[in-house]
């Protein structure tokens, strides 16, 4: 294993960006899971 | 299943397991055996982690569950993403700095030996319980399929996997589940795409979802809060938030996976596809099972979709019951199917009082057809007494079995088997790297050569391989397999994860009063399991909250007791 303690991300310029990708997917995800339950009960 | 179903699926399964042990050849030692030499691309990392979180279990009980419960299942999945997160920042940059096999060795270099070795106990207990029902779940679809004895299957079954995990190891065990996951994905995709053909023309897709929706299936956000239900969106967040957080954080089956990667961002970016993609594909899989309902209130469904239970009792001196119940549910079925034409022939015709009164009287004809199918449970019963009558997980496997077309049962059977094969393999691996790294190596012959400690780590796959099978032929009594499995977890994650917790937050604690700590926290989250006080989502918190305050409490005790000055002295 190769010891990279300050590792770049791919395509983002820091993990930070990737954590708040993350986080954003589920709340737009939820959301939509919400409209969803809404729509078709 | 006709001659060329059995050709798939042999072939199928052949295939995976020459190409498992072709991948795994030149293991020399337990860091190639265990880590794969720790070489492993982002990507076969990602499809690593889903396949040895999604067994067979997932593929045959969530559909089955949606079929039963309605999709609120799905929201068990949404702290996943965020645990995904906080294992990138603090749990595997310290994995990864200290080139660790098992995650448990951390806990020595923090604590001491007897709290590694009770982690390692923890995890080595539920997740060995955890195996045999994962070995079960397929065993049951040879078993319904070909009539076999289910004690014999799981011999059988278990069998294939001890061989092909003993000689593959870690290497093995990702390159197989990356080509499992992608036969997976083609096959479910094929089983929701027949689902909504095979229903009657005047039904598309989007009225398949109403109807669904309507009879209460499409149910994925539940916000009413309740301490004891089981799948609620804040249960899923908060429950499902410290579940996964113990399971990719400190559950070696998954800790083992990403350790294999080759640098700490192939490993973060291999558990951040995975939050990205889990809820997404849980959701689809779970959708499935809510087309299966709506295509079993156009056509008959089984009273009991588990064919060898009822067989059993046209055999008895209970048919000519069984028959009158039959009869009675058929009945209600030409009735459901007459109430759901009439719901879509309303929806599309936008007239909503229709739409509403057609609901209703679906919903009593299924409250009726309910009321049979528990009778028919019951006379099941009578006639084997030890007899498992909840068929969540048979209900999806009878649909690909009646329905799809030749060859592609074989196919979907393979994939189940499949499923099953990646999270056992990685189980057993993890099983066996526990006991090697932090017991046998550690503490019985810690200068053994790198010979001797290959041939060591595969009988120990072997032993535990027996050992998961021995817990199999007791799993029938245990309803819905993937709650069985959840609930197991989560009677011992809270504590591992609170163990790991405290370890990365409270830095005055010591090696005893964690242990300390961690075994009361044990005892009571069994207590409150056993007493039924909160649902089993909640345990997770519960548990790791408790580690942490009753270790933070020893430590003052033990402080006060050896003379020093409060948290400071530690």
């Amino acid at each position: 294993m190769q010891e990279t303690p300050e590792e770049k991300p791919p395509v983002f310029s820091s993990w930070s960006v990737w954590y708040w990708l993350v986080a954003g997917v589920l709340a737009a995800l939820i959301v939509f899971f919400y409209f969803f339950t809404k729509n078709y009960s | 299943m006709s001659f060329l179903d059995w050709i798939v699926l042999s072939c199928t399964l052949i295939f995976i397991i020459l190409y498992g042990v072709w991948k795994s050849r030149g293991q020399k030692d337990l860091d190639s055996y265990f880590l794969g030499n720790r070489s492993m691309p982002w990507y076969i990392i990602l499809l690593s982690i889903i396949g040895t979180q999604a067994s067979a279990i997932t593929f045959l009980s969530a559909p089955g569950q949606a079929y039963t419960d309605g999709m609120r299942f799905v929201q068990y999945y949404f702290g996943l993403p965020l645990a995904m997160i906080v294992i990138c920042i603090f749990f595997v940059p310290i994995f990864h700095r200290l080139k660790v096999i098992t995650a448990y060795e951390y806990l020595e270099q923090r604590f001491d030996l007897k709290t590694r070795t009770l982690t390692s106990f923890l995890f080595l207990l539920q997740r060995a319980l955890s195996t045999g029902i994962s070995i079960y779940a397929p065993s049951i679809i040879l078993s319904s399929l070909l009539g076999w004895n289910i004690y014999y299957t799981n011999l059988f079954m278990g069998g294939l996997l001890i061989i092909y995990t003993m000689y593959g190891g870690t290497k093995a065990v990702s390159y197989t589940q990356s080509l499992q996951l992608a036969i997976i994905f083609i096959g479910m995709f094929l089983a929701g795409w027949v689902v909504v053909h095979l229903l009657p023309e005047d039904i598309g897709f989007s009225e398949a979802l109403h109807v669904s929706g309507k009879m209460g299936k499409l149910n994925v956000i539940v916000t009413d809060f309740d301490w004891n239900d089981r799948y609620n969106i804040w249960s899923g967040v908060i429950g499902g938030f410290f579940l996964a957080l113990s399971y990719f954080g400190t559950d070696q089956s998954q800790v083992g996976r990403y350790l294999t990667a080759k640098t700490l961002t192939e490993s973060r970016m291999g558990l951040l596809m995975n939050g990205l993609v889990k809820v997404p594909m849980q959701f689809l899989i779970m959708l499935i099972g809510a087309l299966v309902f709506v295509f079993y209130l156009y056509f008959r469904a089984p009273i009991n979709f588990n064919q060898g239970l009822l067989n059993k009792v046209h055999n008895s001196a209970y048919a000519p019951e069984m028959q009158v119940l039959e009869q009675r549910y058929d009945s209600l079925s030409l009735q459901k199917a007459g109430y759901v034409k009439a719901m879509a022939a309303a929806m599309k015709s936008e007239d909503q009082n229709a739409v509403e009164s057609t609901k209703l009287a679906l919903k009593d004809a299924e409250t009726a057809s309910d009321t049979v199918r528990a009778h028919a449970g019951r006379l099941i019963q009578k006639v084997d007494p030890a007899a498992e009558t909840n068929d969540t997980n048979y209900i999806f496997l009878h649909f690909v079995v009646d329905n799809l077309p030749k060859g592609m049962v074989g196919l979907l059977i393979a994939i189940i088997f499949l499923a099953s094969w990646g999270s056992i393999a990685a189980a057993l691996n993890s099983l066996a790297s526990t006991t090697m790294v932090d017991i046998y190596q550690r503490m019985i012959r810690p200068n053994g050569t790198d010979a001797e400690n290959l041939r060591a780590s595969k009988i120990w796959t072997l032993i535990w391989g027996i050992f998961s099978i021995a817990v199999a032929q007791f799993a029938s009594g245990l309803g819905s397999l993937i709650e069985a499995v959840n609930i197991l977890g989560s009677l011992f994650y809270g504590t591992i994860l609170g163990i790991f917790v405290t370890a990365f937050s409270m830095k005055f604690v010591k090696g005893s009063a964690i242990f300390w700590g961690a075994l009361i926290a044990e005892g009571l989250v069994i207590f409150i399991y056993l007493n039924d006080y909160v649902s089993f989502l909640w345990l997770n918190p519960i548990g790791c909250g408790l580690v942490m305050i009753f270790a933070g409490l020893c430590q003052l005790l033990m402080n006060i007791r050896g003379g020093k000055p409060g948290l400071k002295g530690a």
